[in-house]
C-alpha cells in the first residue's frame, strides 16, 4: 500500500506531507533521480537499468509499443510505477492525448489485481482542456491511482506554463511529480504550485556538460575563467575545478549540483514554515526573463488555484517587492474583498484621502498622527463622519477601519515616492471602484501629493463626487499642508453642517472587520446596534448584545474571534461554515476526516463556524486548510477549534 | 490495446497528410529527361570492392505518399517527383543519361534504381519500361549487382519470375523499407501502411527465384525515446536476418521538408538520433547478426541539425568510421572513439526513458 499523506502548513498549494512507500515514510517535498541512494529517492526504467536495488523507487514502464504488462514483475512491493505513454504524442492534438489517457487506463485495467493502483502514477499529457483533463483523471481516481506526473521541458515558455495548469487540475490529495528540466532556481516555483516531487534529471545533465548548477544561475567549468569558490562537500577541497580530470570533474559537478538542489529545497520548505515561500519565489524568478514571465503569467491566469490555498492570516512581515507582488493572491484577494465586502458607514458625509506610511498600523505612525489631530482639531467629534482611505501601492485603497487587518498591516513596499504606470493604474481603479460606494453628494477631499496624487487625478474622470485638493507639491505632513487640511475640513463641516456624536470607531472598525472576514451582512449581525463596545483597537475591543459577548476583535491581527453566540448569528450567511459528521465534538480540533462538506470559500486560517449534521452550532475554530481540502482529505487537522458547544 | 492504436493510426495519417500540406500539389516541375539524382560510390559487390551506381527516377511519386493514406512521417521523397507522370521516352532517357555515368567503369559494377517509390509500382514506372530498363541492364556484362526498391504489396511471383529471367544469374536485390519489426512502431511511429506479415511473404517469393531483400531499417521513428529508438533498429536488424534478407540497410532519420517529423522537430518534440546510438545499432547488431548478412549505414545529413548528430566537435570522425564499417563489416573501427558528449548522450538514454522528455539540441542551454 502506497499512500500520500498531507501534513500542516500551507503557503499557497504549496505543502509538506509524507509518501508511504510500502514500510518507508518518505518526507515530501522530495528529489528524485539516480542512482538510488539514502538522500534521494531512485528512478529507473524497467527492463533497462540493472534490478532496482536499495529502498523503494520509482519505476518507469516502457513504452507502449513493447508488451508492457511483462515488465511489471520487475518492480518489487513497495516502488511507484510510472504508467507506460509515447513521448510527444500529445502534440498531434487533444484527441492523441486523450488517447494517452485511454491507453494508461488500459492498461491498469489489464495488470489489475498485480499492482495496487495505489502504487500507480499516471503520466498527464499536455493539450487536454482542464475540463476533460479533470473527468479522465476522476476516472483513475476511482481506480485508486493516487499520483501524477507533469512533464516539465524547462523552457519555461507556453509549454511548461501548460504543465503548471495541468498541475492545477490534479486531485488535491494526489502526489503531484515534476519530471523533466528543473532547474534549481524553479524548485520554489514548482513547489509553491504544489508539486511534492522533483526530477533531478538536469542536475545529472548539467554536470554531463561540464555545468555547475547555483540558486540563480550556472557556470560553465570548460571555459577560461577561474572557477567560482565553492565550500560545498563536493567541491571545497579543489580550488580550481579545471585541473580535475573528465571522471572526477563530473563527479564534482554532479556531487554540487545535488547539493544545490538540496539547498534550495530545504529553503523552500522552510520558507513555507515561515510563510515566506512567496517572498522566496519572487526573488528567485528573477533569475531569468522567462521565470519572471512564466510566474506573471501564473499570477493572472491561475490566480483561482493559487488564492485558494492561500492563508489569509500571518504574522510575518510581508515583503511586496516588486511588479510580481502586484497579483500575488494575498494582495489581489484583498483588493477584490475590499471592493466585494466593505459597505462605509452611513454617517460618512466626506471622504478623506491620505498617504500611507512606512510604520503599520497607519495611526500609529508620525504622520498619520499628524493627520489625525489635524482632523480633531478642525471637526472634533465630527470625525465620524469622515471616512478616512488610505491610498497606497500595491493593495490599492485601505480605509482606516481595516488598517490593522492582514495584510493591510504587515505588507512592505521599497519607497522612492516615484509610482510605475501598473500601480498608478492598480491604485486609481481600487479608489474608483471605492468612491463608488458614497453617496454623490459625499465630497471628497484629497491631502496627498506625488504619486499619490497622480493617483487620484487619473481616478477623477471616473468619479462622480467632487474632489477638493488640500495640497498642491508639498509634503502632506507639513505644517502648511496640515493647516491647509484643518481649513478645508472647518469649511466641510460648515458645507456639510457636520455634527459631533458619539465616537463611532470601535463601531465603525468591527462591523467593517466582519463585513471582511465574512461577507456583507456579518457586521449588523455581529455589531447590530446597541451593542457594547469595550476595550482598546490596539489591544482587545469586546462586542457584547444584551451582555452575551458575540465577537472580540484582536488588535494584533485586526480580524475578530467569535464565540459560539457570534457563530450563530452568522448561521442565516451561509457562509464560513464546516459541516462536522456527527452531533457533537470530542476533543479541541476537528480532522478532516470528519468533514464531507463545507464552504468552499474556505481558505486556511480564516475563522469558521461548525455546523453538525442536524445544521445546529456546535463549535467555531479557525481552519487549518481550504474548504475543498476538508471535504477531500481523508487526514489531517481541519478547524482548530476555539469554543465549542459542551 | 490494439483499438488504442488504431485510432492513433487514424490521427496520425491526418496529422501526416496536414504536415504534407499543399507541397505535394507544389512540386516543382523538372526536366522530365533528367533522373532526380545520380552518383556513383565505391560500394561492397560480392566479396570485392567496385563502383555502385545509384539513380533516382523521377516519377509521379509513391503511392503511399501520393495518396490518402499521408505517406511516411519521415519520407519526403515524392517531392523529387513530378506531379505529371513523365512518358515512356522520358523515363527510358532519365535511365540512359544516369547510366552514361559508368562508361569509363570497370566490372563489378552495382547499380541500384530508386524511384522515391516503388519500381515495380506500374503508376510510377510502366510495364514497358521496367522491362526496357531491365534489359538494357542485362546487356551491360560489367554489371554484377542490381538493386530495386520497392514497396511490398507490388512483390509478385509474376514480376519476380520476369526480373530474373531478364537479368539471367546476376545479383538481385530488393530494397524494402521495413523501418521496424515491430508493427506498432511501424503504424504508430512511421505510419507505414503495411504490417511485417507483407514483408515476411515478399522475402518468401524473392527467395523463390534467388533474389536477395535488402530490408531497410529506420533509426529512431518519431513519438520513440532515444533508447526505444536504439533497441528497435537492433530488434529489428536481428529479426529481418531471421527472416532470410540479404542485406540490411540501416538508416538514421534525417529530417525532411514537409514531413510529420520536420513539424515535431520545430516544436522540439522530435530530435534526430545521436551518432553514438548510429554506431552502438551498428555495433549490437553486427555482432548478433551472421556474417553472410552486411549491414550497411550511409547517414544522410550525419553531424548537421537535420541529420543524425553528435556534439559537433566528434561527429565527423565517427561518420567515417560507420562508412568505413559499411565497407568493411569491422567492429573494431569504432574502438579508439570517444567524446565527452558520450555522458551526456548516457544521460540522454536513461532521463528520456523515465521522464519522456524529448531532449531536444536545437536550442543551447
Amino acid at each position: 500500500m502506497t499512500e500520500f499523506l498531507i501534513g500542516r502548513g500551507h503557503d499557497g498549494p504549496a505543502r509538506v506531507g509524507v509518501y508511504r512507500m510500502g514500510s518507508t515514510k518518505v518526507q515530501t517535498p522530495f528529489l528524485v533521480g539516480s542512482p538510488n541512494t539514502e538522500s534521494i529517492i531512485g528512478y529507473a526504467t524497467l527492463g533497462r537499468n540493472d534490478s532496482p536495488a536499495g529502498g523503494p523507487m520509482i519505476l518507469a514502464v516502457p513504452s507502449p509499443i513493447h508488451d508492457s504488462k511483462s515488465f511489471i514483475s520487475g518492480a518489487r512491493e513497495d516502488d511507484s510505477i510510472l504508467l507506460p505513454s509515447f513521448p510527444a504524442v500529445s502534440f498531434l492534438g487533444p484527441e492523441a492525448a486523450e488517447l494517452m489517457l485511454e491507453s494508461q487506463l488500459r492498461f491498469i485495467n489489464e495488470i489489475q489485481g498485480g499492482v495496487d493502483p495505489s502504487r500507480l502514477i499516471v503520466r498527464i499529457p499536455r493539450q487536454l482542456t482542464p475540463e476533460k483533463l479533470t473527468s479522465m483523471l476522476a476516472k483513475f481516481s476511482s481506480l485508486g491511482v493516487r499520483a501524477a506526473s507533469v512533464l516539465l521541458d524547462g523552457w519555461l515558455g507556453p509549454r511548461d506554463y501548460s504543465a503548471l495548469s495541468n498541475r492545477t487540475v490534479l486531485p488535491i490529495d494526489w502526489l503531484a511529480i515534476a519530471l523533466g528540466r528543473i532547474s534549481p532556481s524553479s524548485v520554489p516555483f514548482l513547489f509553491y504550485l504544489g508539486f511534492d516531487v522533483f526530477d533531478l534529471g538536469y542536475a545529472n545533465e548539467s554536470a554531463s556538460r561540464g555545468v555547475r548548477l547555483w540558486n540563480l544561475s550556472e557556470e560553465s567549468i570548460t571555459g577560461e575563467i577561474l572557477p567560482r569558490t565553492c565550500s560545498c562537500t563536493a567541491c571545497a577541497e579543489h580550488s580550481d575545478l579545471r585541473e580535475l580530470d573528465r571522471e572526477k570533474l563530473h563527479a564534482v559537478l554532479r556531487d554540487h549540483n545535488l547539493n544545490i538542489y538540496q539547498s534550495v529545497l530545504s529553503e523552500s520548505i522552510q520558507s513555507l514554515r515561515l510563510g515566506r515561500l512567496r517572498w522566496l519565489v519572487e526573488s528567485m524568478v528573477h533569475s531569468s526573463t522567462a521565470a519572471t514571465s512564466l510566474l506573471r503569467k501564473t499570477n493572472k491566469s491561475l490566480f483561482a488555484f493559487l488564492e485558494e490555498f492561500t492563508p489569509t492570516s500571518g504574522r510575518t512581515n510581508l515583503s511586496l517587492i516588486g511588479p510580481e507582488s502586484y497579483d500575488s493572491p494575498t494582495v489581489k484577494r484583498f483588493r477584490d474583498c475590499l471592493a466585494s465586502r466593505y459597505t462605509p458607514s452611513k454617517r460618512k458625509k466626506l471622504v478623506l484621502l491620505l498617504p500611507c506610511s512606512a510604520r503599520k498600523p497607519y495611526s500609529e505612525s508620525k504622520s498619520h498622527k499628524r493627520f489625525i489631530n489635524a482632523i480633531d482639531r478642525a471637526i472634533g467629534a465630527a470625525r465620524s463622519s469622515v471616512a478616512e482611505t488610505i491610498l497606497t501601492s500595491p493593495l490599492g485603497v485601505i480605509p482606516r477601519e481595516l488598517e490593522r487587518l492582514y495584510p493591510a498591516a504587515y505588507y512592505d513596499i521599497p519607497v522612492t515616492g516615484d509610482w510605475d504606470t501598473e500601480e498608478t493604474e492598480i491604485a486609481a481603479d481600487a479608489l474608483v471602484t471605492h468612491l463608488q460606494k458614497f453617496a454623490k453628494s459625499a465630497e471628497v477631499v484629497a491631502h496627498v501629493s506625488g504619486g499619490y496624487l497622480d493617483v487620484v487625478k487619473r481616478a477623477e474622470d471616473r468619479v462622480s463626487q467632487r474632489i477638493v485638493y488640500t495640497i498642491d507639491q508639498h509634503s502632506p505632513s507639513s505644517f502648511d499642508s496640515l493647516q491647509s487640511l484643518q481649513n478645508v475640513l472647518k469649511d466641510m463641516r460648515e458645507i456639510f453642517s457636520l455634527k459631533g456624536g458619539p465616537p463611532a470607531l470601535f463601531e465603525d472598525t468591527l462591523r467593517a472587520t466582519a463585513d471582511y472576514q465574512f461577507g456583507p451582512g456579518a457586521g449588523e449581525a455581529l455589531v447590530p446596534d446597541g451593542a457594547k463596545l469595550g476595550g482598546k483597537l490596539y489591544r482587545m475591543v469586546v462586542c457584547r448584545v444584551d451582555k452575551e459577548q458575540t465577537c472580540a476583535f484582536i488588535g494584533e491581527r485586526g480580524s475578530l474571534s467569535l464565540t459560539l453566540e457570534g457563530g450563530r448569528r452568522l448561521i442565516p450567511l451561509q457562509r464560513y461554515w464546516v459541516r462536522f459528521e456527527g452531533r457533537k465534538l470530542e476533543g479541541g480540533s476537528i480532522f478532516a476526516v470528519g468533514i464531507n462538506e463545507a464552504d468552499s470559500g474556505i481558505r486556511p486560517g480564516d475563522e469558521v463556524i461548525v455546523l453538525n449534521n442536524q445544521d445546529e452550532l456546535i463549535a467555531v475554530g479557525r481552519s487549518e486548510m481550504s474548504g475543498r481540502e476538508m471535504c477531500d482529505f481523508k487526514k489531517g487537522q481541519a478547524v482548530s477549534v476555539r469554543h465549542k458547544v459542551t | 490495446m490494439s483499438d488504442i492504436i488504431e485510432r492513433l493510426e487514424h490521427i496520425l495519417v491526418d496529422s501526416t497528410i496536414k504536415a504534407r500540406g499543399t507541397s505535394v500539389a507544389k512540386r516543382h516541375r523538372r526536366n522530365p529527361t533528367k533522373p532526380s539524382a545520380k552518383w556513383i560510390a565505391p560500394a561492397r559487390i560480392g566479396n570485392e570492392v567496385g563502383v555502385a551506381l545509384a539513380v533516382v527516377l523521377g516519377t509521379i511519386g509513391c503511392s503511399h505518399a501520393r495518396g490518402d493514406s499521408g505517406g511516411c512521417t519521415m519520407c519526403s521523397y515524392l517531392l523529387d517527383g513530378d506531379e505529371r507522370s513523365p512518358t515512356t521516352d522520358e523515363l527510358l532517357q532519365q535511365f540512359d543519361d544516369a547510366h552514361s555515368e559508368l562508361a569509363n567503369e570497370a566490372a563489378p559494377l552495382s547499380i541500384k534504381i530508386y524511384t522515391s517509390g516503388s519500381f515495380f509500382d506500374t503508376t510510377e514506372i510502366p510495364a514497358d519500361v521496367r522491362t526496357k530498363i531491365l534489359t538494357q541492364i542485362a546487356k551491360d556484362e560489367r554489371i554484377q549487382e542490381v538493386v530495386i526498391e520497392s514497396r511490398p504489396e507490388y512483390v509478385t511471383p509474376e514480376l519476380m519470375r520476369e526480373t530474373r529471367d531478364i537479368l539471367g544469374s546476376r545479383g538481385i536485390e530488393l530494397g524494402i523499407g521495413l523501418e521496424s519489426s515491430n508493427d506498432a512502431v511501424r503504424s504508430i511511429c512511421i505510419n507505414k501502411g503495411f504490417n511485417l506479415s507483407s514483408f515476411k511473404d515478399s522475402v518468401a517469393i524473392a527467395r523463390e527465384y534467388d533474389i536477395g531483400v535488402r530490408a531497410y531499417v529506420l533509426l529512431k521513428p518519431p513519438f520513440l525515446t532515444e533508447r526505444d529508438a536504439l533497441l528497435d533498429a537492433i530488434k529489428t536488424i536481428e529479426d529481418a536476418a531471421k527472416l532470410g534478407v540479404s542485406t540490411i540497410s540501416m538508416n538514421p532519420i534525417n529530417i525532411q521538408k514537409y514531413t510529420l517529423v520536420e513539424r515535431l522537430w520545430r516544436k522540439e518534440q522530435y530530435s534526430p538520433p545521436w551518432l553514438w546510438t548510429v554506431l552502438s545499432v551498428l555495433r549490437d547488431a553486427r555482432e548478433k547478426v551472421g556474417r553472410s548478412v552486411n549491414i550497411l549505414c550511409d547517414p544522410v545529413a550525419a553531424g548537421k541539425a537535420r541529420g543524425a548528430h553528435n556534439c559537433g566537435s566528434c561527429d565527423e570522425s565517427i561518420t567515417s568510421a560507420i562508412r568505413e564499417f559499411s565497407i568493411y563489416q569491422d567492429i573494431s573501427v569504432f574502438d579508439s572513439l570517444d567524446c565527452d558528449c558520450m555522458r551526456r548522450w548516457h544521460h540522454v538514454l536513461n532521463h528520456e526513458d523515465i521522464s519522456l522528455l524529448i531532449h531536444s539540441r536545437s536550442r543551447r542551454s
